[in-house]
């Protein structure tokens, strides 16, 4: 089955390929001029040329921005919370669709009304009376002033991603673990779950993906170096009193190493989970 | 198996942890909205806040950054979907034509920005609009240009928000699309190969027709994305200079936190729910509409 | 009977998540290495018991608008710290700092609950008003202060209805930075008059070099800019401005005087090109990489001669002068300066006594002003002349003879001298005011309407 494409005249074939390469550039190049300044030193960057060479690499501005910028602890703070959320996102979207799916029962539709309303609500709007919410209950500062809103916004999208997956699960299975004696939290976590495999993959990338860069919530929910995540490492740095840019480019290209290196290792899977997710949604 | 399904006790234990966290992070804020929505008050300590009933809403009116928010909004999803959106089509398209390894490769780089904290993004390009130093105006020299162009002025803030927005989000689209067009089956591209059809008249009534879902999928998305807007904007210029660059979530964030106007905050924040609440349902009803129009004329993909 | 069991974990699992987090506060506390400060009172609720006694173990909250604690002010900040501590055995404190921003808006979450014991304030109206509405600060014995050597009127901000609720800690006068090596290299003459500076600023800019880097993005510099014209042309003008935001109407020619010869410089090309948007960082950057011939800024950047991080070449010459006289101005002696940040006790402290001890200590003339001049800050608001070490930098003693020379100085800046209302509002539009995108007088509509 031959695509169009290669009955194309080579002419085509290269203006294609100039596309794509200038696209390519286009969406790169920020991001390699970032790492080019990085390694600088912060009075070479006033220059005219596009890259610069700089006289010695300066490793110093990782080292500077690794050690003042705290990116252990950011580090650290982002993974624990944005697991924790995959975690919490994951199980209960299931047993959410779950029931309003499968289980028989009138509210069902309200029910995934309700649910499903998140998605249309902007964040930004609950942030105030949220930041009075979570300072009343002393919670400003803790991680479940993270983990509750970033589970709440990221479930919709989970439920209704679970529902359609499990659509295509045939009752009979269900049916069949029935006979068999099971409870329902049974059929869902031993039946159900393991062919949603490729729905919790998909699940899992999209709320990572939207809690890891996540910092509007946290920058009004927190404060105090305990908790904060990753995005932290360049808001924090970027004070007032940082007026040394070279390292300040050096802490942007720390913050976005793990999400990159990740992203290009799993690429394939998370392309492809997306993909489905996109689909589907 | 009927009566195991319709246990009310479990069914209540399943829906529990989901709704209390829509109740709690949710629905509560945006009660708590509407209260001091109705308030004068600058949320400062346990002072009592003034009932000032419709006054906040009646300013909001009058407030001209409201409307600048509004029409900002408005460009931007304009800009997705004039803009970003053919060329991601576009791409897509190309891309799909590509096969092999470079059709991986590219496909990987395209979306690189977008696992990209906003942060960073937000003061890369910062830098990148920096007069002195940055990265426009060296490009600029490079072509012997001579002055400093301001990007970040009065007059150029907003597009070049929206650059930055528009650039940002590429991937996302791109993919989207790229999937949407994995989707269509060769076997139509066979026939239309058979009647001697090129490759653009191919693109134009086989391919874009059958990505009609896939587009208003999108083209919804992208405007809620314009209302929502408020990371990069916020970073990046605040609003400013003074609310050219305004956008709705910034807005309320900034009445609230900066000015002092807690209640006033709020009540932005209402209307800013309903109008994405609004927005999405007219939304789908157009293209509900659309869709059960077109299922009426099934079949005939390329007329 | 494998499969109950695995779903009787998990939902054993869950709970434990949930009920861990609970008690993840009261754990992690004790196993940073850092006495990190507890989110909760109840710290500080164990300590009260015991805070009669002064042997017994006190944990002071200090709550600081400083976040960079290795140089200048923040550095004076720690060590004040770090001695008292020394001093005080039983006495732990801990910090928590945040740039200004985050701050103002954490002070806010505290208000509710939760206030730390020291806190960084502002002592102007734009501040203080709604922080003492809510009843927050605890009240000071002025008698108490009397030896401090606290300058004349620099109390004033701070006080309400009589009653003092903070103590300042800056003396603060604006002025032009400049790099004295390019301008000598250049043969350029510090200007004597307004005119003299636009001039100037033609001259710096054929050369390819920005005049003065402006903290436009921020707004309040220009505000701060606004302000020192205004003492320029008029001696003083605290009457007429609190005058105009209690009215809301700010027809009074000498706003339209300033705000129009304000318009004027940013248009004859004062600032950098993208001075309304670019932030303190970048401003200061380009002073500090050669890009920008001066710098108008606060004298707490005075400790720019102090810091090893700035090229030598640049350090060792920065000098400092004030706004130059206006012509047909009144105020040709008069100096922008006022008394902006200072400290306070919270009024919900556990710890009060404490607390208040500690500020003394900080106000004691040998701490808080010694420590600071010797680290090149600013002036504090107390009379330093005790501690004139003899290396002071230059730009110490510029500072110093400004203040000592000014015939009288303008007190608060326009822009902090009504509710926050009013500030958010005239430093969005002194932006727009600035670039031309709006007139003096809408402008000066704006900023009536908004202090009403």
């Amino acid at each position: 089955m031959e695509r169009l494409g290669n009955k194309k005249r080579p002419l085509s074939k290269s203006i294609l390929w100039l596309i794509l390469i200038v696209m390519a550039v286009i969406q790169i190049f920020p991001l390699i001029w970032l790492l080019d300044f990085s390694l600088a030193s912060s009075n070479e960057l006033f220059t005219s040329g596009l890259l610069i060479i700089p006289q010695k690499i300066q490793w110093g501005n990782y080292a500077k921005a690794f050690i003042d910028g705290n990116y252990l602890i950011y580090l650290k703070n982002s993974l624990l919370i944005n697991t924790l959320a995959v975690v919490i996102v994951v199980l209960v979207s299931m047993m959410a669709a779950f029931a309003c799916r499968r289980m028989h029962w009138k509210l069902n539709v309200p029910v995934k009304t309700i649910l499903l309303l998140g998605m249309m609500i902007p964040i930004s709007a609950t942030l105030l009376p949220n930041y009075k919410i979570y300072s009343m209950l002393h919670m400003t500062d803790t991680i479940w002033a993270l983990l509750i809103p970033y589970v709440a916004f990221s479930l919709p999208q989970g439920f209704f991603l679970m529902g359609s997956f499990m659509e295509s699960i045939p009752v009979e299975l269900e049916e069949a673990a029935v006979i068999d004696g099971c409870g329902i939290y049974r059929i869902l976590f031993s039946v159900i779950a393991p062919l949603l495999k490729s729905s919790i993959a998909t699940i899992s990338i999209m709320t990572f993906l939207n809690n890891w860069n996540e910092f509007m919530m946290a920058k009004t929910y927190l404060s105090s170096l305990k908790w904060k995540t990753l995005p932290f490492a360049i808001l924090d740095f970027t004070g007032e009193y940082s007026s040394n840019y070279a390292v300040q480019f050096a802490v942007m290209a720390l913050a976005a190493a793990p999400a990159v290196i990740v992203y290009l290792i799993l690429n394939k899977h998370i392309t492809k989970g997306l993909a489905m997710g996109a689909v589907k949604g | 198996m009927n009566k195991l399904y319709s246990n009310k006790l479990i069914i209540f234990s399943l829906v529990l942890p989901g709704l209390l966290l829509f109740v709690f992070a949710i629905l509560a804020p945006i009660i708590l909205s509407v209260y001091y929505g109705f308030m004068d008050y600058s949320g400062m300590g346990k002072a009592a806040a003034a009932f000032i009933g419709m006054d906040n809403y009646k300013n909001l009116m009058g407030d001209k950054a409201f409307w600048t928010s509004l029409r900002n909004s408005l460009l931007l999803a304009a800009g997705f979907i004039c803009i970003q959106h053919p060329i991601a089509i576009g791409i897509a398209a190309v891309l799909d034509k590509l096969q092999g390894k470079a059709e991986g490769f590219f496909r990987c780089v395209y979306f690189i920005p977008n696992v990209i904290s906003v942060a960073i993004i937000a003061y890369l390009w910062k830098f990148i609009y920096n007069p002195s130093f940055g990265l426009f105006n060296n490009i600029l020299k490079l072509f012997g240009f001579a002055g400093k162009v301001n990007w970040l002025s009065a007059d150029n803030a907003i597009w070049s928000v929206l650059l930055v927005l528009i650039w940002h989000g590429f991937g996302w689209g791109m993919l989207i699309y790229y999937t949407g067009i994995k989707n269509i089956d060769p076997v139509l591209y066979e026939a239309a190969a058979i009647d001697g059809a090129d490759a653009r008249t191919t693109f134009f009534r086989i391919t874009l027709p059958l990505m009609k879902p896939v587009i208003q999928v999108n083209v919804t998305l992208a405007v809620i994305a314009a209302l929502k807007q408020l990371e990069t904007v916020y970073l990046l210029t605040n609003g400013g200079p003074g609310n050219s660059t305004q956008f709705m979530g910034n807005f309320l964030y900034q009445q609230a936190f900066q000015a002092g106007k807690y209640g006033y905050g709020n009540a932005i924040g209402v209307v800013f729910i309903a109008i994405c609440l609004i927005a999405t349902v007219l939304l789908n009803k157009v293209f509900a509409e659309k869709k059960s129009a077109r299922r009426l004329k099934n079949g005939t993909a390329w007329e | 009977m494998k499969r109950k069991l695995l779903a009787t974990l998990l939902a054993v699992a869950m709970t434990a998540t949930l009920l861990a987090g609970c008690t993840q506060k009261a754990t992690t506390t004790t196993e940073t290495t850092k006495p990190a400060a507890p989110a909760t009172t109840q710290a500080s609720q164990e300590a009260t018991t015991k805070a009669t006694d002064s042997a017994a173990p006190v944990t002071l909250k200090v709550f600081s608008n400083l976040p960079d604690r290795k140089t200048g002010q923040g550095l004076v900040e720690q060590t004040m710290i770090d001695n008292y501590m020394k001093e005080n055995k039983n006495v732990t404190i801990t910090v928590e700092a945040l740039d200004d921003a985050a701050y103002k808006t954490k002070f806010k979450a505290y208000s509710i609950e939760g206030m730390p014991d020291v806190v960084s304030i502002w002592g102007q109206p734009s501040f203080l008003d709604e922080v003492l509405a809510a009843g927050v600060l605890a009240p000071l014995n002025e008698a108490d202060y009397k030896d401090y050597g606290f300058i004349s009127g620099s109390l004033d901000g701070f006080k309400k209805d009589g009653v003092l609720y903070g103590l300042p800690r800056n003396s603060d006068i604006a002025a032009f930075y400049y790099n004295a090596k390019m301008f000598e290299d250049n043969g350029w003459k510090v200007p004597a008059t307004y005119d003299e500076l636009i001039a100037l600023a033609d001259t710096i800019n054929a050369k390819g070099i920005a005049p003065v880097a402006m903290d436009g993005g921020d707004g309040w510099p220009l505000a701060v800019y606004l302000s020192d014209i205004m003492v320029k042309m008029n001696g003083t003008y605290s009457d007429i401005v609190t005058n105009a935001i209690t009215k809301g109407d700010f027809s009074d020619p000498l706003f339209k005087q300033a705000t129009d010869l304000l318009a004027k410089t940013a248009k004859a090309g004062l600032f950098q090109t993208g001075y309304d948007t670019q932030d303190y960082a970048t401003a200061k950057n380009l002073f500090i990489n050669g890009q920008a011939a001066m710098f108008y800024m606060g004298s707490w950047e005075a400790s720019m001669a102090l810091d090893t991080t700035i090229d030598e070449a640049i350090r060792t010459n920065i000098k400092a002068f004030t706004m130059p006289a206006v012509a047909d101005g009144k105020g040709t002696t008069s100096i922008c300066a006022w008394n902006g940040g200072g400290y306070a006790v919270s009024a919900s402290s556990e710890v009060k006594d404490e607390a208040t001890k500690f500020l003394n200590y900080m106000f004691k003339p040998e701490n808080l002003s010694k420590i600071g001049w010797e680290n090149g800050v600013g002036m504090s608001a107390q009379d330093e002349t005790a501690f004139m070490t003899g290396s002071e930098t230059a730009l110490q003693k510029q500072f110093l003879d400004f203040l000592k020379n000014a015939s009288n100085t303008s007190g608060t800046t326009v822009n902090d001298r009504g509710a926050s209302a009013f500030k958010t509002s005239i430093e969005s539009e002194i932006q727009s005011v600035c670039n031309g995108t709006v007139t003096s007088d809408k402008f000066l509509a704006a900023i009536g309407a908004a202090s009403k």
